[in-house]
């Protein structure tokens, strides 16, 4: 349970990864957000009415504005904003390192509940949510869909997929670039236990290619902290060399170079004008969304992207 | 490698403990998966390393010093070639036993056997290490400890040394192992050290016992035993005895007094002077013209006492190399004048002997300074004993209870009754009133007569053998044909208590003639014959005569006259139970000994349980009351100074490991050889401190290190970051 909604406890992390049904889990961070009072930070994108079009055939049945039909007995399919300017892509880490967790909700699977509640909403809101897992290369693309099937994809894909190490972001990151065809919303979740320059040129790629990127930095909150006390091993998840040592006496030094690595990637972000958000695992995920679209909201209202605290 | 204390070493199991909590460190290692790695990889990889390291420094560190004060604290020594290896000290646990006795005090002024000894002591003390336990003990007397396990230092153990000072007494050599074990096993030393320093005198070492052998082989297992001999020559010459032999001690009387001489020495020596004080007053000088080897020569020495009261008479040589034992003290108590009353039993017979054997004067002239007066019994109530010295009873029936516990009274206040049986003597009577007092009047229970003549009735002579007793000193001087010409034909049956004495015995029978015993400060004398003729001879033999007056002038100036010897009691009896509760003792050193009074056997006594000095010392009932002095001489048996020769020495410790060393040269070569050991616990402890010291300061130097990092900002690490 958190101290900031102590009375939304069936949102905790642990509950959430019990329910099993994704969807159910993306319908109920969402409803959850919903008690607040912030709007949707994808508003802005939302879809409208363009103009109307002759039937071909190969068009949706459902697209036939009937109404037309009645008062000119030809077929017309209606045309609408959104799906000629907003998609939304997902951008999920697989890798190993995603797979810690110091309590029962691994980084992963925190993303995933990110990754079903940002769908949930978009498609919601009647956009498109397209998809990418990567680890050490691209494992899963999906394009832009508004189907809420894809909710169930996203946790279909997670599963199969076996996390190998990754060496590099940015080489995914190009890839996923180069696979986008239009310009979109990017939602990167991933832990970034990276080498900072090599991150910052994968986002450098998508902010060069118009995307609007933001980076949900999932992190543990022994990650944060390191709160280890005594003698430890730590057992590397991408296949470094075991450290064995008094956690203690180690630790002034490991939040130091934690805090270094942590201002570099946050300046980095804000001069690639990259929303920034660093995610601790053990806040409830409604929590962490509402943050982030208040925030979101405040840049849109005319904050800029990188001027973040 | 030997340990002082080698169960200490179970302590060393204690290094398991850091050695324990390090493992269970290393073993209590949990494991966790971690993606970080990119912030523990850059600096922690080699911290860890140090880590490790440091740990393992730290607890080698406190393992060795841990392990160090353990051995330390177990005292290590190592023996043998083995010792040049190690670092280390040699050191022994040392007792010296100096041989104290006067024989020691012989020789020149500056050069005593007992200098020489001190001389030997200054060679051990340089071998000592400061800081390892010394004991010594002056051997002589009562055998005084100077120090026991005294951490040495020099300077202390010096004005220790300089304290020592010879005892006027011998040496009890059978006592000698006993006291330097006892000090030994006292010792906390690995490494035991006995030394002995003696002048190994001939008489000592030529009578000691079988026991003593055993106990100096023994002493060998408490540690290793050195004697350093200091022998030196045997001339001496030694005043042995002082005895008053003849005269009445009164005043305007003169006391004749034998001095003995002994030339222990091996040549004659001739021209001895003999000089006798009286009260520090030279009044006689005798020379004896030659003394043989070995031999005694007596002297008499004529004392005048113009003074009434305890006199101190003196008789001394001079130009001895021993001094102690050249002078010889006795206390006389001259009375103002000496009465005798006789109170006779019978017709007259037995006063008109009497006094004819006292005054011992054919013409009947009687001297105002001794008086001797003779009563019938019946006058005894009327007769005042104030002025008496001597009541003889003779032949007396019966007494009143009154007139015995009169007679008790004169007696206990120091005067002298003496009591002779005869016909008309009432037993039963005299039995009852004598046991009426708390403490009985007679020194028997009277019985029967009893007939104690031979078959052919002749009478039966006196035991020539006699105690060794003042009252027997004249008769012994009688020829014997003349001494046995007394005879015995009846005598009055007795029961002696423990508390009596027989003096004179009948030959072949034993039985008891003369009794004796202590009543208050006085004494009885107890006949168990008549002092007339019908049941014996004695009154017409010289025997009567001598007999009577030594036995008046023992009893007239008996009080403190005995003279004691050094290490005897000294006791001062009171006439009933005393004002204050402690009597007091001037020591010949004007030393003032407190002394308290306690009853024992129904009289009350004052009892100075050691004389330690040879002199005058003198008894006082309180801090203010006039002193009686009393004469201590020291034992001359220790007088024979002679020493063992080396052949002599050799054969006597021939079942032993003892090492002799004669000079100081010797001695110093000796301890030298004989301490191979080498005691390390110093350097191990100071190590171990170093160690130990070192370790606190580099686990404190890490923390630190560690501490002057401060702690790091990360506050902004527990939520969201924008």
């Amino acid at each position: 349970m958190t101290e900031h909604l102590p009375g939304n406890n069936y949102l905790a992390p642990e509950l959430l990864q019990k329910l099993g049904d994704l969807e159910l889990i993306a319908r109920e961070v969402v409803e959850g957000l919903r008690v607040g009072t912030h709007r949707s930070p994808l508003r802005g994108c939302s879809t409208e009415f363009a103009h109307h079009r002759q039937y071909a055939p190969g068009d949706p049945i459902r697209s036939i504005d009937w109404r037309v039909y009645g008062r000119s007995d030809r077929y017309y399919t209606k045309l609408y904003e959104a799906e000629t300017n907003f998609d939304c892509y997902l951008l999920v880490d697989a890798s190993s390192s995603m797979n810690y967790a110091s309590e029962k909700v691994s980084k992963l699977e925190y993303a995933k509940f990110l990754a079903a509640s940002l769908a949930h909403i978009v498609l919601t809101q009647r956009d498109s949510v397209g998809l990418s897992i990567f680890d050490s290369e691209v494992r899963a693309h999906l394009p832009p869909r508004s189907t809420m099937s894809i909710i169930l994809q996203i946790d279909q894909l997670l599963r199969n997929i076996k996390p190998v190490p990754r060496s590099s972001i940015a080489k995914q990151l190009h890839d996923i670039a180069i696979m986008m065809k239009r310009r979109s919303v990017v939602v990167v979740i991933s832990d970034l236990l990276s080498d900072v320059d090599d991150i910052l040129a994968g986002l450098d790629h998508l902010r060069f290619d118009g995307h609007s990127v933001v980076v949900l930095h999932t992190l543990d909150p022994y990650e944060l902290e390191f709160p280890f006390q005594g003698a430890w091993c730590f057992e590397g998840l991408e296949l470094e060399e075991p450290i064995t040592t008094q956690a203690d006496r180690i630790r002034e030094e490991y939040l130091a170079n934690f805090n270094q690595y942590m201002t570099k990637l946050r300046n980095g972000c804000a001069g690639s004008q990259v929303d920034y958000m660093t995610v601790n695992t053990s806040l409830p995920p409604n929590e962490v969304l509402s943050e982030f679209f208040f925030k979101r909201e405040a840049m849109i209202n005319g904050a800029s992207p990188g001027a973040r605290p | 490698m030997t340990f002082l204390h080698p169960l200490i070493l179970l302590a060393s199991l204690g290094i398991s403990l850091p050695i324990l909590a390090h493992l269970l460190n290393r073993h209590q290692v949990q494991h966790t998966p971690w993606a970080a790695m990119q912030f523990l990889n850059r600096n922690v990889r080699v911290r860890s390393r140090q880590i490790r390291l440091r740990d393992l420094i730290l607890l080698l560190m406190r393992c060795a010093a841990l392990l160090l004060l353990v051995l330390a604290l177990a005292r290590p020594a190592w023996q043998g070639s083995i010792a040049n290896w190690f670092p280390g000290e040699s050191r022994a646990g040392v007792v010296i036993g100096i041989d104290a006795s006067f024989s020691m005090a012989h020789g020149d002024k500056d050069q005593t056997r007992f200098r020489r000894a001190l001389g030997q002591v200054a060679v051990i003390a340089k071998n000592i290490q400061p800081g390892d336990p010394v004991s010594v003990v002056l051997l002589g007397g009562e055998n005084k400890v100077l120090a026991r396990n005294m951490a040495f230092d020099q300077n202390r153990f010096s004005d220790l040394i300089e304290t020592a000072k010879i005892v006027p007494a011998g040496l009890d050599l059978d006592r000698v192992p006993g006291q330097l074990k006892e000090l030994a096993d006292d010792m906390e030393a690995l490494n035991k050290e006995i030394y002995f320093v003696t002048d190994i005198q001939a008489r000592d070492w030529n009578e000691s016992s079988t026991k003593f052998q055993s106990a100096l082989a023994d002493l060998g297992e408490s540690g290793q035993v050195f004697l350093a001999p200091v022998p030196g020559i045997d001339g001496n010459l030694a005043m042995t005895e002082l005895e008053l032999v003849s005269g009445v001690l009164r005043k305007g009387a003169v006391g004749r007094y034998q001095a003995t001489v002994k030339n222990y020495g091996t040549d004659p020596v001739t021209n001895v002077e003999v000089q006798c004080r009286v009260e520090g007053v030279q009044i006689d000088t005798k020379t004896i013209p030659i003394i043989a080897a070995g031999a005694s020569e007596t002297v008499s020495l004529f004392v005048p006492f113009h003074n009434s009261g305890p006199t101190r008479i003196t008789a001394e040589i001079t130009g001895d190399l021993l001094p102690t034992d050249n002078i010889r003290r006795v206390v006389a108590v001259v009375r103002d004048r000496v009465s005798v009353l006789c109170v006779d039993g019978t017709d007259g017979t037995a006063g008109r002997l009497l006094m004819a054997a006292l005054l011992a004067r054919s013409d009947g002239s009687t001297d105002e300074n001794f008086q001797v007066k003779s009563i019938p019994w019946l006058s005894l109530p009327s007769e005042p004993l104030e002025e008496i010295d001597v009541v003889i009873l003779a032949d007396v029936p019966e007494i009143t209870e009154q007139q015995t516990k009169q007679l008790s009274q004169y007696v206990r206040q120091g005067n002298g009754l003496v009591w002779f049986a005869g016909k008309n003597v009432k037993a039963n009577i005299w039995n009852e009133r004598s046991a009426s007092n708390s403490q009985p009047l007679l020194p028997a229970k009277l019985g029967l007569p009893v007939d104690v003549s031979t078959g052919n009735g002749a009478g039966r002579p006196l035991d020539p053998s006699m105690p060794d007793h003042p009252l027997c000193l004249p008769l012994r001087s009688l020829p014997e044909d003349l001494f046995s010409e007394t005879r015995f034909l009846t005598r009055l049956d007795s029961e002696i208590p423990s508390s009596s004495f027989p003096i004179l015995k009948l030959a072949g029978s034993g039985d008891p003639i003369l009794l004796e015993h202590s009543l208050g400060r006085g004494q009885v004398f107890m006949f168990t014959t008549s002092a007339e003729t019908s049941w014996n001879n004695m009154a017409l033999t010289p025997v009567f005569p001598m007999l009577m007056q030594q036995m008046v002038t023992y009893l007239a100036g008996r009080e403190f006259e005995p003279s004691q010897t050094v290490g005897d009691s000294l006791s001062l009896a009171y006439e009933e139970q005393p004002d204050a509760s402690d009597a007091v003792f001037d020591s010949p050193s004007d030393e003032l000994i407190t002394v308290p009074v306690r009853e024992h056997r129904k009289q009350f006594v004052a009892l100075l349980e050691n004389a330690r000095e040879a002199g005058f010392y003198e008894a006082r009932v309180s801090v203010q009351a006039p002193g009686l002095p009393i004469a201590v001489n020291i034992d001359s048996e220790e007088s024979n100074v002679s020493s063992l020769t080396t052949p002599e020495l050799n054969q006597n410790l021939d079942s032993t490991n003892i090492i002799v060393a004669p000079s100081e040269a010797e001695l110093a070569s000796a301890i030298q050889a004989n301490r191979t050991q080498k005691s390390s616990w110093r350097q191990f402890m100071l190590i171990g401190l170093i160690l130990l010291i070192a370790e606190s300061f580099f686990a404190d130097r890490l923390q630190k290190r560690k501490q002057l990092k401060g702690p790091t900002d990360n506050s902004n690490l527990g939520g969201q970051d924008g």
